[in-house]
Formats: structure tokens, sequence, C-alpha cells
């Protein structure tokens, strides 16, 4: 079944858009993540142009995120606060991000920074994430106890001034790299249409030492918020999104994400970050790879806008 | 005296040619439609050639070529090219076209070359590359070689073409054309030129204009999203809420 996607302006088939988002959805609802890295390349990759693509992934993030949040809330697994100052901080930096977006886009470079983004992120965050859940699982196999970091266990980030006392997290620390964290995520999301968890999680585990049982739901939390200020930001900026495609993948993912975080049960912690670890690396190799490879056709085309 | 004479003549050739044809002509829809299940729409173009009124002409009398040219809204594109750079593919070169149209279908009734000479199809605006000339480039070999590549690229997505063989003729003064407009057609209004051949000369040239249009829902969001783009955004966020939230009720066990 065709549908017509009115600011995408082509039609696509309602079930291969349904399917995408139903299968984005599960593995975010298992690693909770908001799934935007996977979709935003997967919908670019099916012909959609990339800035409605980027534009209406983010308003598919918020959606594939919010059952998480409250099912989060509701445990009680949120630091408000802690999110609060990075929701903040990440709406600041989302502001960039759009205004870069639309810079890079008449430029033409657009599509260059966007892999080179995923290549870097993704490439980085998979590494560290495969070697820390490798020698987890490792350990672990060889029967060693490994001990939980201790909340107060300070790295220098700690040392820094300006400290803020969260509760919920057990911790007292400087806004700073908070700030900073927030302020990276909403640059880096609203320009490369992804939510940031896979940037978010691992800097609050190891950089701001947050416990785990409030890692994800923060993180979820944040994603939220920061990710319907984009949406709203694309919509007034760029005016790509595209509410049709956007539901089509948020009915999709939404459900999707259920039976994910029911899957997500039977694997332990350790072996759920290896797993996102490897999908990361894919993602990122994937991007690498159009980069170096020699493209199939070195001519491209793009509209700059609608003659007058 | 004389000029007065002159004057008389000019009048005479004009208003009495030997010889004259006219071209009526229609197009099957005046409005495409799109819906939410738009996946293209088959139109047909059709017509007779008759003689002009005041001709002493009882009859025409071919063989006659027919070239329809549909031409959709103009945008302006750019086309770029990637080069190597230190091991990394980037955009390393750009030519825009402004004014250049979004969608270019010539249909005619044989070879567009047996038909005229290259000028007239150029001048004429008839071959795809033609439109190409007004490249916004100080460079004009690179203007040409980028317009080569824009026009294969619209090919490639089926926004231009040329069929040689798309117009026939059931008699000998009456033809019909049928064309597939694709599902990726941009909306705005189209434009078809019909143009009569007789011995590569045009002898006769009419335009009719069509609409693709987004209807009902479509064109309610895609107005939307440009008149009211903050409340569109805020809508945007709330459908995802709601839908989030809606998720997580239903399958809650």
């Amino acid at each position: 079944m065709q549908v017509y996607l009115p600011i995408a302006e082509l039609s696509v088939n309602l079930f291969f858009l349904v399917g995408i988002g139903g299968a984005v959805g599960f593995l975010s609802g298992l690693f909770g993540v908001g799934g935007g890295f996977l979709l935003t390349p997967l919908l670019i990759f099916s012909g959609v142009p990339a800035p409605v693509a980027v534009a209406s992934v983010t308003g598919q993030v918020v959606a594939a995120s919010t059952s998480g949040a409250l099912a989060h809330y509701r445990r009680g697994a949120i630091d408000l606060h802690l999110a609060l100052y990075l929701v903040l901080s990440g709406i600041l930096g989302a502001f960039g991000g759009v205004a870069m977006f639309a810079l890079l886009r008449d430029a033409g470079q657009l599509d260059l920074v966007i892999s080179l983004g995923f290549l870097v992120l993704l490439g980085s965050v998979g590494v560290l994430m495969l070697i820390e859940s490798t020698r987890a699982i490792l350990k672990q196999r060889q029967g060693i106890v490994v001990r939980e970091r201790l909340p107060n266990q300070h790295n220098w980030i700690h040392g820094l001034p300006m400290r803020v006392r969260f509760k919920k997290s057990r911790l007292y620390i400087s806004v700073l790299p908070v700030l900073i964290i927030g302020l990276f995520i909403g640059f880096v999301g609203s320009l490369l249409g992804i939510g940031g968890g896979f940037i978010m999680v691992p800097a609050l585990v190891y950089l701001l030492r947050v416990p785990g049982n409030v890692v994800i739901g923060t993180s979820l939390a944040q994603v939220v918020a920061m990710m319907a200020a984009t949406t709203v930001l694309h919509a007034v900026q760029s005016q790509s999104v595209d509410i049709l495609l956007a539901f089509c993948l948020m009915v999709g993912g939404t459900a999707g994400a259920q039976f994910g975080a029911s899957a997500g049960k039977y694997l332990r912690g350790e072996q759920l970050r290896g797993l996102l670890a490897l999908l990361v690396l894919a993602v990122a190799i994937r991007f690498g790879l159009s980069l170096v490879l020699a493209p199939a056709d070195t001519f491209s085309m793009a509209v700059l806008g609608v003659a007058q | 005296m004389s000029r007065a004479a002159l004057l008389l003549v000019c009048l005479l050739v004009l208003v009495a040619p030997a010889r004259a044809e006219r071209l009526v002509s229609q197009v099957s829809n005046e409005t495409i439609e799109i819906t939410s299940s738009f996946s293209g729409e088959r139109m047909n173009f059709f017509g007779t050639i008759i003689p002009d009124a005041g001709s002493e002409q009882k009859y025409v009398e071919g063989p006659f070529h027919v070239v329809v040219v549909v031409l959709g809204p103009t945008q302006n594109r750019v086309a770029r090219q990637k080069t190597n750079v230190l091991g990394i593919w980037l955009n390393t070169d750009q030519v825009e076209f402004d004014n250049f149209p979004s969608y270019f279908h010539v249909l005619s009734s044989g070879r567009l070359t047996d038909i005229t000479d290259v000028t007239t199809l150029t001048t004429n605006l008839i071959l795809p590359e033609s439109h190409t000339l007004a490249a916004n480039s100080a460079d004009w070999w690179k203007g040409a070689i980028f317009g080569r590549e824009l026009v294969r690229l619209m090919t490639e997505e089926g926004l231009f073409g040329v069929q040689e063989n798309a117009v026939n003729f059931p008699a000998d003064n009456f033809y019909s054309a049928r064309l597939t407009l694709p599902s990726n057609a941009p909306p705005g209004p189209y434009v078809a030129l019909t143009y009569v051949f007789k011995n590569g000369e045009i002898i006769a040239r009419k335009s009719e204009g069509f609409a693709v249009r987004k209807i009902g829902f479509e064109r309610f969001l895609a107005l939307s999203a440009v008149q009211q783009p903050l409340l569109y955004g805020l809508v945007c966020v709330v459908l995802a809420l709601f839908t989030g939230w809606l998720g997580g009720v239903l399958f809650k066990r």
C-alpha cells in the first residue's frame, strides 16, 4: 500500500515505513537508545531527501523515547534535576545544530558532515563500549567478581568548580561538564538527526559516574525533551518535518520498542552493551566506507529552492 | 504613396497566406490531484491539424510530425561533483542552474533529429540539454559538463525523458500522445507545448496548462507546514508524545 508523503513529496510503501520503524524501535527498546542513528541512514538510503529524513526522525525519536521515559519515571529511575540541566543546555546546542544544518545544506557539504560525524562519533563510542563490555564479560567468565563503581568514586571532572548536588544520582559535581555534555549532544543530535542516547549513556556513566539505575531513565527524559524542541526548530527553520512520515515511523517504533524492552530483560547489561557496540560500529563502518570507497556516481543534484 | 502600397502588400500577405494550418489540441486532465495513494497518473494529449480559418485550403496535407513538450514548475537546482581529496570522497565542485524545470518530457512522433535540425530544437528548448545552457558558471565548458550530468541524473529519477515514438497518428491529421506522470512529479503548474512540424519547419504550435496539486489532507499538511510552521512543529511533538504514551499503555502487560 503506497502512501504519499506531503513534505518529502514522494510515495512510499506504508508497510515498509512501519516495518523499519518497528525494527529500529525493537533495537531502541532493547538498548534504551532512540534509534535515530539507525533510522536516519535507512531513510536516506531508501530515497527520502536527507533534510526531510533528519527532521522527521527527530519527531519519531520523541515518540520512541516517550514510553520508555514514562516507564522509568514511574519506577522513579529519572534524575529530573540532572535531566533539566542537560535539556536546557541541549536545547541551546540544538539551536546551533539546526542553524549549522541549514548552512551546510546550502554549501553542499551536509552529506559529508553527516557521514564524518557518524563515523567519528559512532566509531569512537562503539570501540570504547566494545572494549569495556568485552572486558566485563571476560572477567565474569573467569569468575572475577566485578565491583560496581561506587558513586562516590571520583575522577578529575568532579574537581571542577560550580558544584551542584544531584540527590537522586547521589552526586555532588560541577555543572560545567553536565552543561557541556548537554550542549554537545544538542548540537550533534540536531545536526545528525539522532537522539544522542548512545553518547549520553556512556558520558553519564564514565564521565559523571551517574549510577546505573538512573542512567537510562535520565538519558531518555533528556532525549524526549531535547528532540521535541529540535522537532519544533526544524519545523520552523527548514519546514522539512514530514508529519505523515514521522507518524508512520512512530507507530512502528513504539510498538517495536515494547517488544525490544521485554527482550532486553533476558540479556545482561554488559551483553547488551556489547551488542549495541557492534551495531554502532557496523553503522560507523558503513559510513566510513561511503567516504573512502569510490561512489557509484560522482555527480549528485539538489534543489536549492523554488524559483521566483 | 509607395509606402502605403508596401503596407498594403504586407497586410495582404499576412491576412491571406496561401497555406496555413492550425492546431486544435486538448489535454486529458486539467488537474492531477495528489491524494494519499498517489502513485502517478496517466495523461493523454491529443489534437487535430486543420486548415487555418480564412485560408484557402480545404484540407491539410502531411506528412506532419508532432512534438509535445511537457514542462514542470521551475526550481533552482545544483549539480555537484565529488572528487577524492586525501582518500575521502567529498563534493568539491558545483554549478547552479536557475529556473531549471523540475519535470521535462518530450513526446514525439519520430526521431527528433529526423523531424528538424538541432538549431530549431535548441532554440525552442525541445532538447533536455537546452535547459542547461543557463548555467550559473563563468566557465562555459564546466557548465556544459555539469548540465549534461544533471540531465542524466534527472533522467534516472524519471523526471526528464525523451520518448521518440510516443506520439501516434491514428489518422493523417489526428495525433494522440500518452504520458505517465511519475509519483515523484513535483506539484505546481505544468505546461504542455505542442509543435507541429512539416518538412522540418514549425507550422503550428499551441500550449496548454495543467496543474499537479495536492488536495485534501495532503494539501492541508503541506500548507500548514509552510504557513504555520510553529504550530505544525508543536502538533508533531504532541502527536509524538501521544503516540509514545499510547504505545506504552497498549502494550503494558
